[in-house]
């Protein structure tokens, strides 16, 4: 029976209505249209449904709406807001997390649709270690529970360049 | 107005011309409408049918504030065409790329159709369309400032002469302009007496020769334009095919056969009090549940599959004996064959020695990340609606027409982006397109179907297996007198519409057949016979008539007979003792191709050597090092790839430590994209080359998680280094295709060099490493 229930997602509470093991993926996508996280496997297989909980990274294919209430969500949508607030900035609508300006200095994406899950797993890589090297990039991509972060495309090599790029430019 | 006829246009052909025309003034605003005319077209405007040439969405649009529209059916796949097509248009036209917008792939606003597997066709056309477009402002321009053409120069859309200068802009102020410019083509329809059941798969082709930019004076091709969609997608923005939301729109959940080819029993039931807002949608072998709410569907569909009866049926061979079963099979005619077989069969009796070996490969997937996902709106007033990422819109129009046995008139196919296709789609066919449209047929709503993981793994098309049989005779000189081959394969052109075919409802046609990818780079062979056979789809007699349905897959065919002609060319360097280098310069006198793999064997500090290498074992429980090259030409592009790798023993693993991979592609259009491509093509070749097997029992596909079907994951990539050759007068060649296939030969060769082992079969998976170990150890 679907319930009441009010999340924080991009640092607004949203009040949505679910029955409470839906999973995140669909309310983000369905009831708050935000269309950042995407569905790719539904087991926890893939991480192209990656979001950040109190900053850290869920898969939302598998995480009970329920679950969720009373902590932080963070989609790619809202990432501009977070570094902002970090750097104690005004966010406007041209502001990027400097993951993103990453992504597109770097030219990660080629068709894109597992990069939104890409970047949240760079975020919460670089904020558990700002200046992470190659190796641990490629193991914080691989061998993190639960699954490696799956593309198809083959952006590996772009994805630990940009994720150097984010490391510097943070830093500075 | 009059337009000069490019020299090679025949006089003759009045369908031909390229034609301006002013069809009036405006008050305000102005612009520049180019469209097509084909000779059919005018031969139908001849019997006073209106002209369809105005009828559809113009090709490109030139406005008096500055914004050029170029409209292709074509569609950015992820490979960077949204980048280099205005970089294409924008040379031709002496204007900023950034001023181009493209509108891409829907099929009521894009004129000329034709696939998205790779960059040439389409950008031949659009390169034609913006030099006959330039042409005509050059007139414009020519009788504005009274001076002849030739002494106009052109910078950043302003027109220079007699002292005076003009914008285009300021040519097309308050007047519409038509360009008429010549095509032929066929639209894409569905049509049994094509090969692929369908044709005018190719699109519209633009006619004629207008005079185009000389390669040396380019100023925007050879820089790296950005994808312009990379903003969108990584902040959110982008409006992606499982986006699209519609009032009173149904999702549904497919609830598939447990085979491919059992039929319907009976329907599962549904829990009103359990599931409120849920209905089960049964037309003959086709199930769904649908739900305005998606989680019911999803959860609803799960109960209702549970108790859904089908009968059983196990005509597959199962994966285990995919090889046997193609050697079993009765034969005939090859589809294709290519050189002389008398001239071929008597060089090799006459050789000095025979190399000969067969080589397989399993099925494969093009298994995106995002699976197949579609909406479609069967409206009350009969038109028909259809959200797609098909990497051929108006193939799959014409797909979805036929199916629901309407004009295709009827049907708007509307483009978004998606997971990648690697050619799943090239056809106009498979996906979800032709569930939702019939599921919202019947329901009389918009539905939205979404595919599971497990569904696109287990019902999507997949590249066939395959056994090829290729055999060479060399000379005393240990030169290579002849070569014979016979490639054997379930066909690879069978985009029916699954849908369509569970539902008894009309699909397409393809008939069986293979035909004959390679492209030959070694003109030194004096005598070659190849021959290529396809066989009907595994398991298409059954009583649901799925099957297991082969498509194409990046660098089709080619990537196959490919890896079969280049691990004999390793065997038969490996046989006479010669550096796999040497031994193929040897073979060709192609210097494009000489000088490539020199420079990709320099990128690699290559040191010329016979394989195996002197420290290879095939029973060292040690680490082994080995590394293994390849070539292919394809579509005008030259490519090399050498790879470097250590083989563990002990567990069977191969880990690729470093790939240099080079490329010839004529003019490189947009270096960093090329680079991209390059970069991502060869790991998904090697992930095809150590991972990658669809498994399937007698009945179904059982690879259907990522855990079962395993691609490359980012701690397996190798260093990957990157060797580009750039040449401004061999015209554009491909650049996105081939780099996955120049993989999995080169690991096969290095493999050998680090084992002394020749593999013959593709993935070198750590099961089959371990066996071909414990062979070899046996036999030592």
């Amino acid at each position: 029976m679907a319930d009441q229930l009010t999340i924080n997602v991009n640092g607004h509470d949203r009040v949505v209505t679910a029955a409470a093991e839906t999973p995140l993926l669909y309310v983000l996508r369905n009831e708050l249209r935000l269309s950042g996280p995407r569905y790719g496997c539904g087991v926890a297989q893939c991480g192209a449904c990656a979001v950040l909980v109190d900053g850290a990274e869920v898969r939302s294919c598998i995480t009970p709406i329920a679950s969720t209430t009373g902590k932080k969500v963070t989609t790619i949508e809202g990432l501009p807001s977070i570094w902002a607030q970090s750097k104690g900035i005004a966010a406007d609508l041209g502001t990027l997390h400097p993951v993103q300006q990453a992504w597109i200095d770097e030219q990660v994406p080629q068709c894109g649709y597992c990069q939104s899950g890409m970047m949240i797993a760079a975020v919460e890589l670089l904020s558990a270690n700002p200046t992470p090297s190659v190796a641990q990039i490629r193991d914080a991509y691989t061998n993190k529970p639960p699954s490696p972060h799956l593309c198809r495309c083959g952006t590996y090599a772009a994805i630990i360049r940009a994720v150097q790029r984010a490391s510097a430019a943070m830093k500075a | 107005m009059n337009i000069i006829l490019p020299s090679s246009t025949p006089a003759s052909s009045r369908a031909l011309l390229p034609r301006l025309t002013r069809r009036g003034f405006l008050g305000a605003g102005g612009v520049l409408i180019v469209s097509l005319a084909t000779p059919r077209l005018h031969a139908q405007a001849s019997r006073a049918a209106p002209s369809r040439s105005i009828s559809i969405a113009s090709w490109l649009e030139l406005r008096d504030d500055g914004t050029i529209i170029v409209r292709t059916g074509r569609t950015e796949i992820g490979t960077g065409m949204s980048g280099f097509y205005p970089q294409v248009i924008a040379e031709e036209l002496c204007v900023r790329p950034e001023t181009i917008k493209l509108i891409m792939g829907d099929t009521d606003c894009t004129p000329d159709g034709g696939y998205s597997a790779g960059f040439l066709t389409g950008a031949d056309n659009l390169r034609k369309v913006a030099a006959y477009t330039y042409q005509a402002l050059l007139r414009l321009a020519s009788k504005k400032l009274r001076t002849p053409v030739e002494s106009l120069t052109v910078e950043e859309g302003v027109v220079s002469g007699n002292g005076h200068k003009i914008s285009y802009t300021d040519l097309v102020r308050n007047q519409r302009l038509d360009l008429t410019i010549p095509v032929s083509g066929e639209p894409a329809s569905v049509d049994p007496k094509s090969w692929n059941g369908i044709s005018g798969l190719d699109g519209l082709v633009v006619l004629g020769n207008p005079p185009t930019r000389p390669m040396s004076k380019y100023k925007i091709i050879g820089t790296s334009n950005p994808m312009p969609g990379i903003p969108d997608k990584v902040t959110g923005r982008t409006q992606w095919t499982c986006d699209i939301a519609l009032p009173n729109m149904l999702h549904a959940r497919m609830v598939r056969p447990p085979t491919l080819g059992s039929t319907l029993i009976s329907a599962g039931n549904l829990d009103k009090a359990m599931f409120p807002n849920a209905q089960v949608i049964v037309k003959k072998n086709l199930v769904a549940v649908v739900s305005p709410n998606e989680w019911e569907a999803v959860t609803a569909s799960q109960v209702v599959a549970a108790d859904t009866k089908w009968t059983e049926w196990t005509g597959l061979p199962t994966s285990d004996k995919l090889t046997e079963t193609l050697r079993n099979y009765k034969w005939t005619a090859p589809s294709e064959g290519r050189g002389s077989i008398e001239e071929t069969a008597a060089a090799l009796s006459s050789s000095a020695n025979l190399i000969s070996a067969a080589y397989e490969q399993p099925f494969i997937k093009h298994a995106p990340i995002g699976p197949f996902v579609a909406v479609a709106d069967v409206r009350a007033d009969g038109s028909i609606i259809v959200w797609s990422h098909s990497a051929n819109s108006q193939g799959l129009r014409a797909q979805i027409a036929n199916t629901l046995s309407v004009s295709v008139d009827k049907v708007v196919v509307r483009w978004l982006d998606h997971g990648g296709q690697f050619g799943r789609t090239t056809f106009g066919g498979d996906g979800a397109e032709g569930d939702a449209a019939i599921l919202s047929q019947i329901t009389g709503k918009p539905v939205r179907v979404q595919w599971t993981l497990q569904d696109d793994l287990a019902w999507s098309a997949s590249s066939p297996g395959w056994v090829e049989d290729i055999t060479c005779g060399i000379d005393a000189n240990n030169h290579i007198t002849a070569v014979k081959s016979s490639f054997y394969s379930p066909q690879s052109n069978d985009a029916r519409i699954v849908g369509a075919i569970l539902a008894g409802m009309p699909t397409s046609q393809p008939k069986p057949g293979y035909w004959i990818a390679t492209e030959w780079p070694y003109d030194r062979i004096a005598h070659r016979r190849e021959e290529v056979y396809g066989m009907p789809n595994l398991g298409i007699d059954s009583p649901s008539g799925i099957g297991m349905r082969g498509l194409i897959m990046r660098t089709p065919g080619q990537r196959q007979q490919n890896f079969a002609l280049e691990s004999l060319l390793n065997e038969a360097a490996a046989a006479t003792g010669i550096d796999p280098i040497a031994f193929r310069l040897a073979h060709t006198s192609d210097q494009r191709l000489i000088e490539l793999v020199h420079a990709t064997a320099e990128g690699a500090n290559w040191e010329p050597r016979p394989s195996p290498n002197p420290n290879a074992s095939s029973t060292d429980s040690k680490q082994l090092h080995g590394r293994g090259m390849c070539l292919m030409v394809r579509q005008n592009s030259y490519w090399v790839g050498i790879a470097e790798i250590v083989v563990m023993p002990s567990t069977g693993v191969i880990q690729v430590t470093k790939f240099t991979i080079g490329a010839d592609p004529g003019k490189i259009i947009n270096p960093r994209q090329l680079e991209r491509c390059m970069l991502s093509g060869v790991v998904m070749g090697i992930s095809e080359a150590l991972k990658e097997e669809v498994t399937f029992d007698t009945g179904k596909i059982t690879s259907t998680l990522w855990t079962s079907y395993k691609i490359l994951t980012m701690a397996e990539i190798p260093e990957i280094k990157i060797v580009q050759i750039s040449r401004d007068n061999k015209g554009y060649g491909g650049g996105s295709e081939a780099a996955n296939a120049v993989c999995p030969p080169a690991i096969a060769a290095a493999f050998h060099d680090a084992t002394g082992i020749h593999p013959r079969r593709i993935p070198l998976t750590p099961a089959y490493v371990t066996r071909l170990l414990q062979v070899a150890k046996t036999a030592s």
